[in-house]
């Protein structure tokens, strides 16, 4: 009796260690997109369905799970600009305008298919709970759900490349699994200090059937900031961390 | 004229070129810092105005003219922005260049909106001193508790405005836990003959601070002036999301023993002492649809009453009559003088309600922008209401078409307004 015993205790501890844990690949999954903390510029390009565009120059400063800030390089029409993420609040700064105001991340900064939880991004581990992984061929497929309901996505499906442990697509959805935007991830690059991922991020959605939105990477790098440049006090001064 | 036109030319030929080039490369030469930055934008705004000559300010500012029904006015603007880095110093400058050509001949302003340099030693710390504006408050159209700031129009809020010479400094410090920031602002503003001579009485070296904490994730500011050049106040501010499309702000204001000038309707002036408390509340919300709406209720202490206003129309009408009958016009010439920086101040009555509902690009077209924005006046019933529409599809290039109708009964601040409607379009270039 005490073997039986033994055996089916074993067994049930047992099963624990051989199941995937989700909230552990969506953190390497995160560490493999960047750095923790890290500078970076990139490119948005806004793409109508007659073909015209319009781009976006970004630098983009980020520390620990909850900071994030960016600021508008090009164009003229927004140089200067900056927008601030604290965790789930978010500032904008209009040089004309002079103070911070905040914003939402459903709105969108620079119109088109990228909103402003898109640009400011943080962590998907700080935003969101895996609730189920499933494995087809040589990739996982995750299913996220958002922390609280502040999140701008309620539902996320996230396809993963077992080999690099790298996002492919991403699905953002309703909690009505309504699909909002998907995300392909393209053209992985070696941006130095072992940071290989993806450089191109495309969006489309049906929301705006026929237009497309680009994010193209030019420069990631590992770096410390003070915390005090994630303040709204610092935001006009964000030129300075160049 | 002619200038008007080559600047409207100019506009719309720069983004030909622009259109022409591009692609979706992203060479290293485009994040490049460089250590000095130029930059700014160049407007055209031609304006057509409406009168409403039964209207007390148009019998105030035109008794002598005839204009019709309508007048022209022709705008435009350069602003220049630059900056010059280096090491820990900054210096900034942004110079403003308006013209107009109207119904009341030419004229033309230079400002120097800002000029100053700032040292920045640390990411906490920083130090500023030369013309600066500090764009003080959480309201959207109004912002009681700004006080050394020049008052905003609720009409474009958005306008980039003159900043006051003043010696102020940065403290920034970063916490983990329900208080994130904590920053401390103080500003010396010096008032003296050709110094900040419109801030208030001449001859003082005025103190004004500002408190800043971000607590349980709501942006709250205390602030005050002192100093003699106006009287003391103190002001309070607070912004905060309730949800990721719902954000909530206000700002209370209290100014001590506030000098109120009015006039009755015989033209005998009078002055009123007393502590003005004025607040603002208001919320910005997003809809699923992509709609925003901005509300806000202000309640402006130092404003006049129903009363005041009225008796200040009076007169008016008096004055004009007189002039009329008899071609005096010294009391329609004591009138403008109380219109100066007292009735005429924007919105100088006592309570307000702003709403502005704005459509992200409708019917998916991209980078357009319909809004209506109301402005009512809650004592008089009086409105003004302006639709618009905003394009920004082109590189660089804003177009905003823009009417305001203007609705109320004879002795309401709208409806004794200059014009009944205008229309403007505004064609802006940035580069």
């Amino acid at each position: 009796m005490i073997k039986i015993l033994f055996v089916f205790m074993s067994l049930m501890l047992a099963v624990p260690a051989y199941a995937l844990d989700g909230n552990e690949l969506l953190e390497q999954v995160d560490r493999n997109l960047n750095p923790e903390s890290y500078e970076s510029y990139k490119k948005l390009i806004n793409i109508e369905p007659d073909g015209s565009k319009k781009e976006f120059v970004l630098f983009t400063v980020k520390k620990g799970k909850d900071k994030v800030a960016a600021m508008f390089i090009s164009p003229a029409s927004e140089k200067g600009r900056s927008t601030l993420r604290l965790d789930e609040n978010m500032w904008l700064y209009i040089p004309n305008v002079g103070k911070p105001i905040r914003i939402t991340s459903l709105q969108s900064v620079v119109g088109g298919v990228f909103n402003n939880a898109d640009i400011l991004r943080l962590d998907y581990i700080s935003e969101y709970d895996v609730e189920q992984v499933e494995e087809n061929g040589s990739e996982y497929l995750l299913y996220l759900k958002a922390k609280t309901n502040t999140v701008a996505y309620d539902k996320l499906k996230m396809w993963v490349n077992k080999n690099n442990m790298l996002p492919s697509k991403i699905e953002s959805l309703t909690e009505d699994s309504m699909l909002i935007k998907t995300l392909y991830f393209k053209e992985i690059k070696d941006f130095g200090d072992g940071i290989v991922r993806p450089s191109v991020v495309e969006t489309d959605s049906p929301l705006y059937k026929n237009y497309k939105s680009i994010m193209i990477f030019a420069k990631i790098k590992e770096k410390e900031f003070d915390d005090e440049v994630f303040t709204l006090t610092f935001m006009p001064n964000m030129d300075s961390l160049r | 004229m002619k200038l008007f036109i080559l600047l409207i030319f100019m506009i719309v030929l720069f983004p030909q070129l622009i259109l022409a080039e591009s692609d979706y490369s992203f060479d290293l030469d485009e994040i490049e810092k460089k250590p000095y930055s130029f930059g700014g934008y160049i407007e055209a705004r031609p304006v057509l105005l409406g009168f409403d000559k039964d209207a007390s300010l148009y019998k105030l500012k035109l008794y002598n003219k005839d204009e019709g029904e309508t007048a022209e006015e022709y705008n435009a603007t350069i602003q220049l922005d630059g900056s010059y880095e280096k090491g820990i110093a900054r210096i900034n400058t942004k110079i403003n260049f308006d013209m107009q050509e109207s119904y009341l001949g030419w004229s033309d302003t230079l400002s120097v909106f800002e000029g100053y340099l700032s040292l920045k030693p640390s990411s906490s710390f920083s130090i500023n001193g030369g013309k600066k504006t500090l764009k003080w408050g959480k309201g959207y159209a109004w912002t009681p508790s700004a006080f050394v700031d020049r008052t905003k129009n609720p009409d474009d809020p958005e306008l980039a405005l003159e900043g006051f010479i003043s010696l102020s400094a940065d403290y920034i410090k970063s916490y983990s836990g329900a208080l994130k920031t904590i920053s401390f602002t103080p500003v010396l503003i010096p008032v003296y003959d050709d110094v900040n001579d419109d801030f208030g009485e001449t001859g003082h070296v005025n103190f004004a601070g500002k408190l800043y904490l971000l607590l349980y994730d709501t942006d709250i500011d205390f602030m005050v002036l002192a100093g003699g050049s106006k009287t003391t106040r103190f002001g309070f501010d607070f912004s905060r999301n309730i949800t990721s499309n719902f954000e909530i702000h206000g700002e209370f204001a209290f100014v001590n023993n506030f000098e109120k000038k009015f006039v009755n309707n015989a033209g005998d002036t009078f002055i009123k002492e007393y502590n003005a408390k004025s607040y603002l509340f208001g919320i910005r919300y997003l809809t699923e649809l992509d709609t925003t709406f901005i509300i806000e209720y202000y309640h402006n202490g130092t404003g006049f009453t129903e009363g005041e206003m009225e008796d200040y129309f009076s007169f008016i009408n008096t004055a004009y009559d007189t002039y009329a009958v008899s071609g005096n016009y010294s009391d329609l010439q004591k009138a403008l003088n109380l219109t100066e920086g007292n009735y005429g101040r924007i919105n100088p009555m006592k309570d307000y309600l702003y709403a502005r509902v704005s459509q992200k690009e409708p019917f998916g077209i991209l980078y357009f922008t319909p809004s209506v924005t109301g402005i009512y006046n809650i004592n008089d019933q009086s409105l003004s209401l302006s639709p618009e529409i905003l394009y920004t599809g082109i590189t660089n290039l804003e177009l905003r078409l823009k009417t305001s109708f203007l609705v109320g009964g004879r002795r309401s601040e709208y409806g004794e307004k200059l014009n009944d409607y205008r229309a403007e379009f505004r064609v802006r270039y940035y580069f």
